[in-house]
């Protein structure tokens, strides 16, 4: 390949009826998939599954849990386990919306359409984000009320209206839309749908595995780690705080996205 | 309006396009003709700002691709028809571009209606066939009603419905003022849709005339004449750079003069002819002509000996 720079000049603003154009598009091309809304049901029933098992789970072992262990025990937290799994499941959206066109040579299309490739990069993130955050909402709706009528039982329930428990939810669908972020810039770079989902499966979910060999002070900020500390309540020591967790995760999401756009538009399409 | 100037791109070593400067017109279906690897594609996507120039120019409209205003107004292009994510419905894969240009989406049903794919407007493109996915290509080519019209190959996997379709369409839109550019293989299909070509080889520009002028100038168009005189007319047209050779039956067989100028000649040095006929090569042969020593040929002789168009 040549490694002619495409001959956008960074400095031409591009104008906000084109921002518009772009955005109108990319919502249209992700509406009209099929696979778009296949992927959204199979990530509610799979993280509200997930949800009610962990606190299931959890609820049988409360009798032989050691008062340490009943006193970090976070009620919000655990109904909203499932939010994991809907990272990986929606952010798969974010990689295939960029792999899709660019396996099937659909990708020309777009930039001859919309020369601004920074742009369409980023119109991709934006909507896919924007599809995501809704989507997680009501994965962590359905999970905390089911999760709460089980914990019931013991008394170990919350309300929405508790402390902390709002924002979780908040940012745990924030969290979500920046896997989704991080999924189409890791998508701009791999460009292969196989490759670029595995590296995002890696970060989300390996990174939890994987991070338990880092120093303590290094494994928070593990972008699968960082989800999960965006999403508590009680906070539990070797997780940030989850504004900080989020923070960090939109680091992730800026640097993905920012190198994606520089090897989107200096090769040729 | 389409021009280069200078235009090159190198892939490492290998040349792709080699300083090529040219003008495609409006008002006229011009084909682009050249073996596979001459740089077709690689050109035509230069247009379309796809790929960037080593060093050069193109400008549509006078501009460079990536500074026109919703682009698909100025310019509608067809590159490969299986280029398509096959999930989404033949009226949603418009629908988008339609967004993306701020087009009316009344648009799309009408260039659905014009490619004939009204009544599969809602079947996924990826159940099409070939000559269907090319009907969509050339709806989603024609969406923003541009200017101008570049298509690469279009009439791949047609039936003879949808050839003689392109070729009408083709016509038209140029008889409407608009700028056609088209590439093909298919040299009959060319020989009967394309007013001027653009031949390609090795990078190069090796010819660049209108189709009639290329057929004639190419030495596989001869010129069959008989005269009383033979001898006699055999010297004098060779003295006037036509290039006689003598068929088995004894008839004189001219390349480089047309029958005006046979006839004119014979008439000076007062030569009774008996037969005089014109015998045009096809395109092809005058193609095939025109790039026997692909290896060998030297851009400029070639497009001296076609030019004067």
């Amino acid at each position: 390949m040549s490694a002619t720079t495409y001959p956008t000049a960074p400095a031409r603003t591009v104008r906000a009826a084109t921002v518009r154009k772009t955005l109108k598009a990319e919502w249209t091309k992700l509406r009209t998939l099929p696979s778009t809304w296949r992927t959204a049901i199979a990530a509610v029933v799979v993280a509200v599954g997930w949800s009610v098992a962990v606190v299931a789970i959890q609820l049988s072992e409360w009798h032989a849990m050691s008062a340490q262990q009943r006193g970090v025990f976070d009620p919000t937290s655990t109904s909203l386990s499932g939010v994991m799994l809907a990272a990986v499941i929606l952010g798969a959206l974010g990689v295939r919306a960029v792999t899709g066109e660019y396996s099937t040579g659909m990708i020309r299309s777009t930039f001859t359409a919309i020369p601004a490739r920074r742009l369409v990069l980023a119109a991709k993130a934006a909507t896919v984000a924007a599809f995501v955050f809704p989507i997680t909402l009501v994965c962590e709706a359905a999970g905390f009320a089911l999760g709460q009528h089980l914990l019931a039982s013991k008394h170990l329930q919350v309300a929405l209206g508790d402390p902390g428990v709002l924002r979780a939810m908040l940012f745990g669908a924030l969290a979500v839309s920046l896997v989704a972020v991080i999924g189409v810039g890791v998508a701009g770079i791999v460009r292969h749908t196989a490759g670029a989902t595995t590296t995002l499966v890696l970060l989300v979910v390996g990174g939890l595995t994987l991070g338990q060999l880092l120093p303590a002070g290094w494994r928070q900020y593990v972008p699968g780690i960082a989800a999960q500390a965006a999403v508590t309540v009680h906070r539990s020591t070797g997780l940030l705080a989850p504004t900080a967790a989020i923070g960090v995760l939109a680091a992730y999401a800026a640097i993905a996205l920012g190198a994606a756009s520089i090897r989107v538009a200096h090769r040729d399409a | 309006m389409i021009e280069a100037q200078h235009l090159t791109k190198r892939y490492g070593r290998t040349v792709a396009v080699d300083e090529v400067s040219f003008a495609v017109k409006p008002g006229r279906v011009t084909g682009f003709l050249g073996p596979n690897g001459a740089g077709k594609s690689t050109t035509m996507r230069m247009i379309l700002g796809l790929d960037a120039p080593s060093s050069g120019s193109i400008l549509v409209n006078g501009r460079p691709y990536h500074e026109l205003d919703d682009p698909l107004r100025w310019v509608g292009a067809l590159l490969d028809a299986k280029a398509i994510v096959g999930g989404r419905s033949a009226a949603n894969h418009l629908k988008w571009l339609a967004d993306s240009n701020g087009l009316d989406r009344r648009r799309v049903s009408e260039v659905l209606d014009i490619a004939g794919l009204s009544d599969v407007a809602g079947q996924r493109v990826g159940t099409f066939s070939l000559g269907m996915s090319q009907r969509l290509g050339i709806a989603a080519a024609l969406l923003g009603d541009p200017e101008t019209v570049i298509l690469d190959e279009p009439v791949n996997g047609l039936d003879p419905d949808g050839i003689l379709w392109i070729r009408e369409l083709m016509k038209s839109l140029a008889a409407q003022g608009r700028t056609v550019f088209l590439s093909s293989h298919l040299m009959s299909e060319m020989a009967q849709t394309a007013d001027h070509l653009l031949v390609i080889g090795r990078g190069r520009i090796i010819a660049d005339t209108s189709t009639e002028e290329f057929i004639n100038r190419s030495s596989a168009s001869s010129v069959r004449v008989r005269a009383v005189q033979q001898t006699e007319l055999a010297d004098a047209l060779t003295r006037r750079d036509g290039q006689v050779e003598r068929s088995a039956d004894g008839a004189l067989l001219v390349t480089g003069l047309d029958c005006l100028a046979i006839g004119g000649i014979a008439s000076a040095h007062d030569i009774t002819l008996f037969e005089l006929s014109a015998r045009a090569a096809t395109l092809e042969e005058a193609f095939f002509d025109l790039t026997r020593d692909e290896t060998d040929y030297r851009a400029g002789e070639l497009t001296d000996a076609t030019q004067g168009a």
